[in-house]
């Protein structure tokens, strides 16, 4: 259990001069997982040399673990492996669905919001706490199409899974934007719906508009700078969630200057202070 | 049946095995010995990661190029010189200002690994890195020299068993024995004082590793001390891994470096990286694929 918010950057080979010439700067890292569940021994080996030069939280994105099919042992014991060879302040995984049939969809797909698919994903992420020792902190993902055969809404289901499982939630903030501009709900709703208590990590991301007009969409593709309401809705989680969060920005290409990555991550301890003035206040006036 | 009773060829050759085997044993028990966790270190100073590849030489090859492509030196052929306008306190590291104040006047860029001075403006990275027991400290090599004393001691026991029981036997023909007696201890000893700990080498492959992105742009980072990237490549994985043509004086003052740094990569596939993100850059277009998951993460 971390006693501060630690802020920090996702691990990418093109930005690793930047991440280790800024460790005053950044305080936590997170890695893809699945980049060394097969990795030799020499990749799996310098993992563990970057985690004794800074905190490190390992991102999982193949487990598929919102579905009704029971995510396979291997998996989890890859996982749970790597998870005791770097020993990472905590790990995650995505409420997605990534196969079916047998079938790699090479995407972290949304799965129908139903009764079925949470008793998969708590029983998965059930299997996934005995596997690994520890339970992941499960994200939330960005759709372009609302999932078919769903009976309730993401926010509902996002918090049966968690009122029914050990995972608190990593907030992914720029998916909550970009899903509540596509299925025109409000963010900060949906954030007011989720026990704060159970926020424990925040993501952060940009995105670019796509599709003809009249018919757009915003794609969460990694590759932009984060836009200002997702600020807002940061300062928004930093006023209701009393407990330290981890808050990681993710740029998976279009690299600007690190410079340019620390400022946004200035801009989001900003964001977060001012969420937490804005609750002592809230108290204090209480 | 007794070995020390074997006729003298036999006797020879259980011995260049038995030799074999003590030093063996003694490379293995250094190596899980001086294996630990790896140390925190300032793994974005490239001149502590150069002294850590290849100690003081390497230091001076990496400080010149950087010096180089500030524009505080100037190469001409295989001299280097001090641009008009830079002064040694223009730049903030020891190890620069020597070399800046080495180079006032144009020289032999070989002039720099004989300096003393030079050397010991390096010390303070030698220092770092055995605190870290990345370089073996006072501890270490007692502890290597205590290691190879008992190989000596068990090689040169034996040897010393057999021969005296030959003499003793009216047998006088042990020099063979003895010279692989010798032979053996040299080797041990050889083996015995790398210049990097076990963890020291671990850390090298770590850092390439880690900056295998680095390594794979190569090609494309551009002179004129805009960035620290080239530095860092060149602490990394030699000054010979500037590709670029801007480069090439790096290349033409350091000829063995290219060669150690093209070495590196052929004896090792890790020159690539893994996939590195969970979305990848195919996900600009508005669909995503690849095997890490695609966007929406």
């Amino acid at each position: 259990m971390v006693d501060r918010d630690r802020f920090g950057l996702g691990w990418r080979p093109k930005l690793a001069l930047g991440i280790l010439s800024n460790l005053d700067r950044i305080d936590i890292v997170e890695v893809i997982a699945d980049d060394f569940f097969r990795a030799p021994r020499r990749e799996r080996r310098a993992l563990r040399t970057l985690a004794a030069q800074t905190p490190i939280t390992l991102h999982g994105v193949s487990l598929g673990l919102a579905s009704s099919v029971a995510v396979e042992t291997k998996r989890l014991e890859q996982m749970a492996r790597l998870c005791g060879e770097v020993e990472p302040v905590s790990w995650s995984e995505h409420l997605a669905f990534v196969r079916g049939g047998g079938i790699e969809i090479g995407h972290l797909a949304a799965p129908p919001r139903s009764s079925a698919t949470i008793d998969g994903a708590v029983a998965n992420l059930r299997r996934a706490r005995a596997i690994v020792g520890v339970a992941p902190q499960i994200e939330n993902v960005a759709t372009l199409i609302d999932p078919p055969g769903s009976d309730r809404d993401e926010a509902t289901w996002v918090s049966e899974i968690i009122r029914h499982s050990e995972s608190d939630l990593l907030l992914d903030l720029h998916n909550l934007h970009a899903n509540a501009l596509n299925f025109n709900f409000d963010p900060v709703d949906f954030i007011s719906r989720i026990p704060p208590e159970r926020i424990s990590a925040i993501h952060l991301a940009g995105g670019k508009w796509i599709g003809r007009k009249g018919a757009q969409r915003l794609l969460d593709d990694h590759l932009h700078d984060v836009p200002d309401p997702v600020y807002e809705l940061l300062e928004e989680v930093g006023a209701r969630a009393p407990q330290a969060l981890t808050v990681i920005i993710e740029r998976d290409g279009n690299f600007p200057p690190i410079e340019w990555l620390i400022d946004e991550l200035e801009r989001a301890r900003r964001a977060v202070a001012r969420g937490r003035q804005r609750a002592a206040q809230k108290a204090i006036a209480a | 049946m007794n070995p020390f009773n074997l006729p003298g060829p036999q006797f020879l050759l259980l011995y260049i095995i038995f030799a074999g085997l003590v030093v063996l044993g003694l490379v293995v028990w250094r190596r899980r010995a001086e294996l630990s966790e790896a140390p925190k270190i300032d793994l974005s100073d490239p001149y502590l990661i150069a002294y850590l590849r290849g100690g003081e030489a390497e230091v001076l090859r990496v400080a010149s190029v950087s010096l180089i492509d500030r524009g505080l030196l100037l190469a001409v052929g295989t001299q280097i010189q001090r641009a008009e306008h830079a002064s040694p306190d223009s730049v903030r590291r020891p190890i620069e200002q020597a070399l800046l104040k080495k180079y006032a006047r144009s020289g032999e860029v070989s002039w720099m690994f004989e300096d003393d001075g030079l050397k010991s403006a390096c010390e303070p990275y030698g220092n770092t890195l055995k605190s870290a027991q990345l370089l073996p400290n006072e501890t270490v090599s007692e502890a290597r020299l205590t290691r190879l004393v008992i190989a000596c001691m068990v090689l040169g026991g034996v040897a010393f068993t057999k021969v005296m029981i030959a003499l003793s036997q009216g047998r006088t023909n042990v020099s063979f024995l003895i010279i692989l007696m010798i032979a053996a201890i040299v080797v041990a000893a050889k083996l015995s004082f790398p210049r990097l700990t076990e963890s020291g080498k671990a850390m090298i492959e770590d850092v390439q590793s880690l900056y295998s992105g680095l390594r794979d742009r190569a090609a494309f980072l551009t002179p004129g001390g805009a960035g620290i990237e080239p530095m860092m490549l060149a602490a990394t994985f030699g000054v010979g891994a500037l590709a670029g043509e801007g480069f090439a004086y790096a290349r033409r003052l350091f000829p063995r470096a290219k060669k150690k740094a093209n070495g590196w990569c052929s004896s090792n596939s890790g020159c690539g990286s893994a996939c590195g993100s969970s979305c990848g850059s195919s996900c600009g277009g508005g669909g995503c694929g690849g095997g890490c998951g695609g966007c929406g993460g």
